[in-house]
């Protein structure tokens, strides 16, 4: 298992470097113009582009500037964004723990969502449960993202004045950033209470209400259409019969034996789901206002800022080639028999 | 004997189980039904919104492209012998898709006589994006599904009738295509190609085809493993001849039923893009892009109304959603009628 882990940690680094190698690729289809802005870092830098054209070799071919964009990166500098006016990597630090928030707040309902739901629907097959939950599937699996979080904002913010929109009302915000509390995570529900703020934690749960449930909405009906029919399976085999015969109660051979069994498959889904949230969380965190890793890349995508898409991307990778991981060995988790070598 | 006589009766397509087990449903039917209505809608654009191009000075662009005049718009295309009803039906020039405005009023108008689902911010003519945005949704979708559909046969046929190394190295890229988010792909491309419809339909079809690649490769495997392939290779066949023979042909017929199911999701996707406003352009007869007005009064008029301006975006939305159903009602229904355990 370790060894596993180990190859499996090494094979990152692999996956990067194809994945930087593609960039790059296309980054040859823009003008050397266009090129030289991943390497300004301030702004009085973007008033000499010709210099870092020369500087950098922009107008050489592809090995000699892979070879610089590399050493620049390796050394932490993924350049300037123009978007957040700010080197990248400063942007990243303060924005990827909002992102992250949003994503755990949502993840945890979804998974709990989807599974419960399945699994109501595989034991009462084909009864009203089960008929109503597929056609709420199928609603939900035909309901684009950013429709949902249009009406979410507009009937329950904007009509009931529920929640709210963005990480934390303006007043707390400036707060924040004059008085002493400390930012030990970057997320405020967990900063608000390491710091004895609950009125921080609490405003910060109250904005994450409604695009974690846009995401529910969108993400978990696939979930639960996996985890139904994967159930279907484990219930019709031979195990749960003899689970039966033996008069354990339906309660625990469902939930003990069957579910346990049918949640491989789900696993399986964990990589697409997850694209599927990020492409979600984008959409979401642009239409909630919602300053996030999300938000940052789709206003860079708006406005041609190519720096930032840059690092984007290869963060999106890192962090997929980290989940693809912990997928594998939650495979072991649920089912022991499974063994790596 | 003639082998020609071999051959074993075939039963229809119309008679086999499938398809009764398909007919049988009633969300099959549902969906069938709704998705019918968006084809007469599509075919019917011209005749539909007939009013529109005729009382809207702003649409003179289309009229002028089909060469008549106001006063002609409401004989002429909503009359079947005429030729221009023809040309407006099944080539209707692209000036034809572009909203026209009635005024440059930031502000949106509600329902009347003139605008029957209202006017959006900028004079955009509610109905007449939500009619001619059913063609550009058909447009994308088929043309999406087209693309990956083809590379993905090629991908995935190379990949399960070559085997070992090329196979491996095939499946790997392809799970690096399935686990990334297809919006960073489509970002990227739109940040280098520039934004647009065409961009997004050339991004969805790089990033879409590893699904369909690897759901075909499957199937070859399944199908090589039968025993008539086999008797094919043992009656001397050459490789080339039993593929595309024998396994092809049996291999292909459930990805092509699948992957037409996806037109829905393609649209809905690209609405998304559109909406982002990283494909089509501002005042497009495009429903993701009209559904982007919305955004500047998703809060009403002042705090607390935000109804005021419903129909900017309930219409769209609908229609959307609607469209993105249907075909996910009958992809589902399909997919059950396929599915040898039900």
């Amino acid at each position: 298992m370790f060894n596993f882990i180990a190859r499996r940690l090494l094979q990152i680094p692999v996956v990067l470097f194809v994945l930087s190698l593609i960039i790059m690729g296309l980054m040859q289809l823009l003008s050397p113009q266009q090129r030289a802005a991943a390497f300004v870092t301030s702004d009085k830098q973007i008033e000499n582009l010709d210099l870092i054209i020369e500087k950098y070799h922009l107008d050489e071919g592809f090995i000699v500037q892979y070879k610089l964009w590399a050493k620049e990166v390796l050394h932490g500098n993924l350049g300037f964004s123009r978007i957040s006016k700010e080197p990248v990597l400063t942007t990243i630090r303060k924005r990827l723990p909002a992102s992250t928030e949003l994503a755990l707040a949502a993840f945890v309902p979804i998974v709990l969502v989807g599974i419960w739901l399945g699994t109501i629907a595989a034991t009462h097959r084909d009864g009203l449960i089960d008929q109503t939950l597929r056609v709420v599937a199928i609603i939900g699996w035909s309901l684009p993202t950013f429709v949902v979080a249009i009406w979410l904002v507009a009937w329950v913010y904007g009509g009931l004045g529920w929640f709210g929109i963005g990480r934390l009302p303006n007043n707390l915000l400036i707060e924040l950033a004059s008085g002493d509390f400390h930012r030990y995570t970057g997320m405020y529900t967990i900063d608000g209470l390491l710091n004895g703020r609950l009125d921080i934690t609490y405003e910060a749960l109250k904005r994450l209400v409604l695009p974690a449930t846009a995401l529910v909405i969108v993400v978990s009906a696939g979930i639960m259409r996996v985890m139904r029919s994967s159930m279907l399976d484990e219930l019709g085999k031979d195990y749960v019969r003899t689970a039966r015969a033996k008069g354990l109660p339906e309660k625990a051979v469902i939930y003990k034996h069957a579910r346990r069994n049918a949640l491989i498959p789900v696993i399986t889904m964990a990589g697409p789901m997850l694209g599927r949230m990020i492409g979600g969380i984008v959409v979401i965190e642009l239409i909630f206002n919602f300053p996030g890793l999300g938000e940052w890349a789709a206003k860079a995508a708006l406005q041609l800022d190519v720096t930032t898409l840059l690092a984007f991307v290869m963060l999106i990778g890192l962090i997929m080639a980290v989940a693809n991981l912990l997928v594998d060995i939650a495979y072991v988790i649920v089912d022991p028999r499974i063994r790596y070598e | 004997m003639n082998p020609q006589e071999m051959k074993p009766e075939r039963e229809p397509w119309y008679r086999s189980k499938t398809f009764k087990r398909f007919r049988r449903n009633p969300l099959a039917i549902v969906g069938a039904l709704l998705l019918l209505a968006f084809v007469l809608v599509a075919f019917m654009a011209p005749a539909i919104t007939a009013p529109q191009l005729a009382s809207i000075p702003a649409a003179r662009p289309c009229l002028r492209d089909l060469g008549i005049k106001r006063s002609e718009v409401m004989d002429t295309l909503r009359n079947p012998l005429s030729p221009v009803f023809w040309k407006a039906t099944l080539a209707p020039p692209e000036s034809c898709y572009n909203i026209p405005r009635d005024g440059f009023s930031p502000l949106p108008k509600p329902p009347s006589e003139k605008h029957p689902m209202g006017v959006s911010g900028g004079g955009y003519d509610v109905m007449y994006g939500l009619v001619w945005g059913t063609r550009t949704a058909f447009y994308v979708g088929f043309l999406v599904v087209g693309i990956t559909l083809s590379i993905g046969i090629v991908v995935g046929g190379l990949a399960g009738f070559i085997g070992g190394a090329v196979d491996n190295f095939i499946m790997r890229v392809t799970d690096v295509m399935l686990s990334f988010p297809r919006l960073v792909f489509v970002m990227i491309i739109a940040v280098i190609f520039g934004s647009g419809l065409t961009t997004v339909m050339l991004a969805m079809a790089v990033v879409g085809w590893a699904g369909y690649a690897r759901f075909f490769r499957g199937d070859i495997l399944r199908t090589k493993a039968q025993e008539f392939v086999d008797a094919a290779r043992a009656l001397g066949a050459s490789p080339m001849r039993v593929f595309a023979k024998h396994v092809f042909p049996n291999a292909i017929g459930t990805l092509l039923i699948l992957a037409s199911m996806d037109v829905g999701s393609i649209v809905l996707a690209a609405s998304g893009f559109s909406f982002l406003g990283l494909g089509a352009p501002v005042g497009y007869a495009d429903w993701g892009q009209m559904i982007s007005f919305a955004r500047d009064y998703i809060l009403g008029s002042a705090q607390g109304t935000p109804f005021d301006y419903w129909y900017v975006s309930v219409y769209p939305s609908l229609m959307l959603v609607l469209f993105g159903l249907a075909w996910n009602l009958l992809g589902d229904a399909v997919r059950d009628a396929l599915d040898p355990k039900s």
